[in-house]
């Protein structure tokens, strides 16, 4: 008799701390309308602390982040999140990303040691927990690596895994994101058959996708200026995932 | 005989300049005509080595230490022709005191002139400058060293007495820049030295905490020494007085007037951190404006010139950072704004990315009125295998002590961004720069480190001297047409009298067809290198400027009309009738 009613309890308590978490989150989302950054990003913090694994609530957390230009701040919560919640893979990717956002308001040598603590908590979200998100994540985030670190065919192993798991799937509208960065990373590697063909199988599920179009339709210089200039390391990459759960 | 023959090479060589010149008329450029590289007819032999440490860093420190390849300008002996004089590094390596035949050749007379002698165990010559510290008229030497700087007087008969200990600037300072103008107007110029290491005794440390503490704002190098002119042959040392207190990692120092009241002002590029913007405030001392003029940086500055290259009247400065695959740094271009604030318009004109960036210099090399610009660049040209991937090794380790040197990884042989093309931007109307290096031979791949423009023939072309690590020099003669078939120039050689002798920042304001143009005299910016005091400016298809307006450091104005174009002018201060300067090449 005692163990339902302490399943029960739990089951109360649970739900009890999501309804904390959203009403937080509701909360934060008012504030950062109002420009009140201070007050949004402790009702994300509260938010996340009760629903550490919430993609949506990290990702958006992380973007209020940017517009206020707190990275440290988000960098300590992530740490102790992740701490606290050990188990919780989407708080490792968010705390990667949270070093991939400070990488644009940061010198060039502090840049690489962002990216390459990024890389570790990318590794350990996909350690806990394998998906599309982490694969295609990290995969990307190889390819912004100059040549000379010998990191692109790990990008390569990355993305590939990404592609294999979004077939498996139903078409997402972020799929059309690993066809433009596998066939980056194919081209980075000299191999740019691969990469036209990676980019034209692309352009054949998505046919509006303006970044495959660019891609195809430039050669030689332009075409390398052209993904440089995606790869730089100085201008801010869109890490909002809102797609992944806009898109279910 | 030997006028004979010299008379028939001169034919020829006219004739073919009078078919360069038909061609250029024509709309038909002379492809591959541009330059000339004469460095061993001109008898710049003496290639430049590193210095070799040998203390228990050495294997380290021999990656960071590749500099000290310096080239400065300055017409020392007073017969009309530019001399040079070039550095070396090693233990026993000679300094070069390269004398202007006035036949596009030099003769090295270092060792009669009592100027040889820059470097020993405890002592590497890093770069040198020309100025007149005494105001004689004759120009004196500074040897910038890592260890003690050395000051040479000019003794006007050819040869030079070292008077460093009683000039007051002895001190150990690893020091690796300078420039010289009278910030204070007292007549006299003012010295600048900018330190890279702070001074400890590199050669000998005591300590292995002597390299950089942080790669983007590191506090613990050398900074920047103000040494006033007593005007008695005495300096003394009043950077604090001055408001000028750093300790970055200076590699380089550039004066010029940024909002044209008459003052020159100080920008100081640093390694591993911000560099530093000082407006004069007119009163002997200088105001820390970094931040709201260039905003705070965490680049490598490696190189400071200033010239207008837009034509607004407004001096701009470019400064060289490192842009490479690994660090996407990028220059900065600063559009001078005219309020004391200055836009970074790199991208934007294509002047952006250089590699590992050192000296870059403003001249018109094709006479066109449009301030173009060299760069040179290139860290360690060694074996294939790169250095890259040590370095960011050690970054990326965990709490690493930076400023520990036994935590750099050795280069060995391994190569830092070498053989990088050199680059020379063709200003297309002070909207966007076109790199003509290759056209023109200019883009070799040695690691270049200064850059000498001068008319070393006085023929109103401005050539290029190229000082290179561990290498041999280039001498770039420039060969495009100019002159009677146009483009013309007129160059000015400013001789101070309230102001100082040499007239450095002295400015010029030449009104041609309707257009003004700003040129000025610098003291010896630039990284490693010291250009021309004289002035120069192309003005195109036009044969007279209307109206020349010097302002001279002491506040005089002097306005001369209708001067007459493919001619050098000798302008001393408060005369009103302009000489001609009467120096000619002999070839």
């Amino acid at each position: 008799m005692r163990k339902p009613i302490l399943f029960a309890a739990l089951l109360l308590a649970l739900s009890s701390a999501r309804a904390d978490s959203a009403a937080s989150h509701e909360n934060a989302l008012k504030a950062l309308a109002a420009k009140d950054y201070t007050t949004a990003l402790s009702e994300f913090e509260t938010a996340l602390a009760s629903d550490p694994d919430n993609i949506e609530y990290g990702s958006e957390y992380r973007q209020a982040v940017i517009q206020a230009t707190a990275y440290d701040r988000c960098i300590k919560f992530f740490e102790k999140l992740v701490a606290d919640n050990p188990k919780s893979s989407n708080a490792e990717l968010n705390f990667g990303f949270a070093y991939v956002d400070k990488i644009p308001a940061s010198g060039t040598i502090t840049q690489v040691i962002l990216a390459n603590t990024a890389l570790t908590h990318f590794s350990k979200a996909i350690e806990l927990k394998p998906s599309w998100i982490g694969y295609y994540t990290r995969g990307n985030s190889y390819l912004f690596w100059p040549k000379i670190f010998g990191r692109t065919p790990l990008g390569v192993a990355d993305l590939e895994q990404a592609m294999k798991l979004q077939k498996q799937d139903n078409k997402k509208i972020y799929h059309v994101r690993a066809y433009v960065s596998l066939g980056d990373a194919y081209w980075k590697l000299d191999d740019l058959s691969r990469a036209r063909e990676t980019w034209t199988e692309g352009l054949a599920l998505f046919p509006d996708n303006p970044q495959l179009k660019n891609r195809l339709s430039k050669e030689g210089d332009d075409l390398k200026n052209y993904i440089e200039d995606a790869l730089d390391p100085n201008k801010r990459v869109d890490t909002n995932l809102r797609e992944i759960w806009t898109d279910k | 005989m030997k006028d004979a023959r010299h008379g028939i090479v001169r034919s020829i060589l006219l004739s073919s300049l009078l078919v360069t010149g038909a061609f250029a008329s024509a709309g038909i450029e002379p492809i591959g005509r541009g330059f000339e590289d004469l460095t061993l007819k001109a008898g710049l032999i003496h290639k430049h080595s590193n210095r070799v440490f040998k203390n228990p860093y050495a294997h380290i420190m021999a990656g960071y230490t590749a500099l000290g390849a310096a080239v400065a300008v300055g017409d020392y002996n007073r017969d009309g022709f530019e001399d040079l004089f070039m550095t070396d590094s090693k233990e026993d390596g000679r300094n070069h005191l390269y004398r202007n035949n006035g036949d596009l050749t030099f003769t090295d007379v270092a060792v009669e002139a009592g100027v040889a002698i820059g470097n020993d165990a405890q002592d590497a010559s890093a770069d040198a400058l020309w100025f007149d510290y005494n105001n004689d008229g004759w120009l004196d030497l500074l040897v910038v060293r890592f260890g003690h700087n050395q000051l040479f007087k000019n003794l006007c008969n050819g040869k030079f007495a070292d008077v460093t200990k009683e000039s007051g600037i002895d001190r150990y300072m690893n020091a690796i820049t300078a420039v010289a103008f009278d910030y204070d107007h007292d007549g006299y110029v003012d010295l600048f030295v900018g330190s890279y290491f702070q001074p400890i005794n590199i050669f000998n440390p005591d300590t292995p905490r002597f390299f950089p503490e942080s790669f983007e704002t590191a506090n613990n190098g050398g900074g920047v020494i103000v040494f006033h002119n007593n005007r008695d042959g005495s300096f003394t040392d009043v950077s604090e007085k001055v408001g000028i207190k750093l300790s970055g990692w200076t590699l380089d120092l550039g004066h010029g007037d940024a909002n044209n009241d008459g003052w020159d002002d100080l920008y100081v590029a640093c390694d591993f951190g911000t560099d530093h913007f000082f407006m004069n405030n007119c009163d002997g001392t200088f105001k820390d404006i970094t931040s709201s003029a260039i905003g705070l940086d965490s680049k490598k500055g490696m190189n400071v010139d200033w010239g207008d290259y837009d034509n607004d009247g407004l001096l701009d400065i470019y400064v060289t950072n490192i842009t490479d695959d690994y660090m996407r740094e990028g220059n900065f271009l600063w559009h001078n704004n005219g309020n004391m604030t200055f836009s970074d318009v790199a991208r934007e004109t294509g002047t952006y990315s250089t590699g590992w960036g050192w000296a870059a210099k403003f001249l018109d090399y094709d006479n066109d009125g449009w301030l173009d610009l060299y760069v040179v660049n290139g860290w360690v040209s060694g074996s294939d295998e790169s250095y890259v991937p040590d370095i960011f090794a050690m970054v990326t380790r965990p709490n690493v002590d930076f400023a520990d040197a036994r935590n750099w990884p050795p280069m060995g042989n391994k190569s830092l961004s070498g053989y990088e093309k050199k680059r020379l931007f063709h200003n297309e109307r002070g909207q966007i720069f076109k790199d003509e290096a290759p056209r023109y031979g200019l883009d070799s791949v040695r690691d270049g480190r200064g850059i000498g423009v001068a008319d070393f023939d006085n023929d109103g072309r401005e050539d290029l001297v190229v000082s290179n690590a561990n290498s041999a020099p280039f001498f770039y003669h420039n060969l495009l047409p100019a002159g009677p078939d146009g483009p013309h120039w007129v160059e000015l050689v400013l001789e101070g009298t309230r102001s100082n002798r040499f007239g450095v920042g002295a400015q010029v304001r030449f009104t041609v067809a309707g257009k003004t143009y700003l040129r000025f005299v610098n003291g010896g910016n630039g990284f490693a290198s010291q250009s021309s005091t004289r002035i120069h400016l192309g003005i195109a298809d036009r044969k007279v400027v209307e109206r020349t307006e010097i302002r001279w450091p002491s506040g005089a104005t002097q306005v001369f009309e209708n001067l007459g174009a493919d001619r050098i002018y000798k302008i001393v201060e408060g005369n009103p009738k302009p000489a001609h300067f009467s120096a000619k090449a002999t070839k």
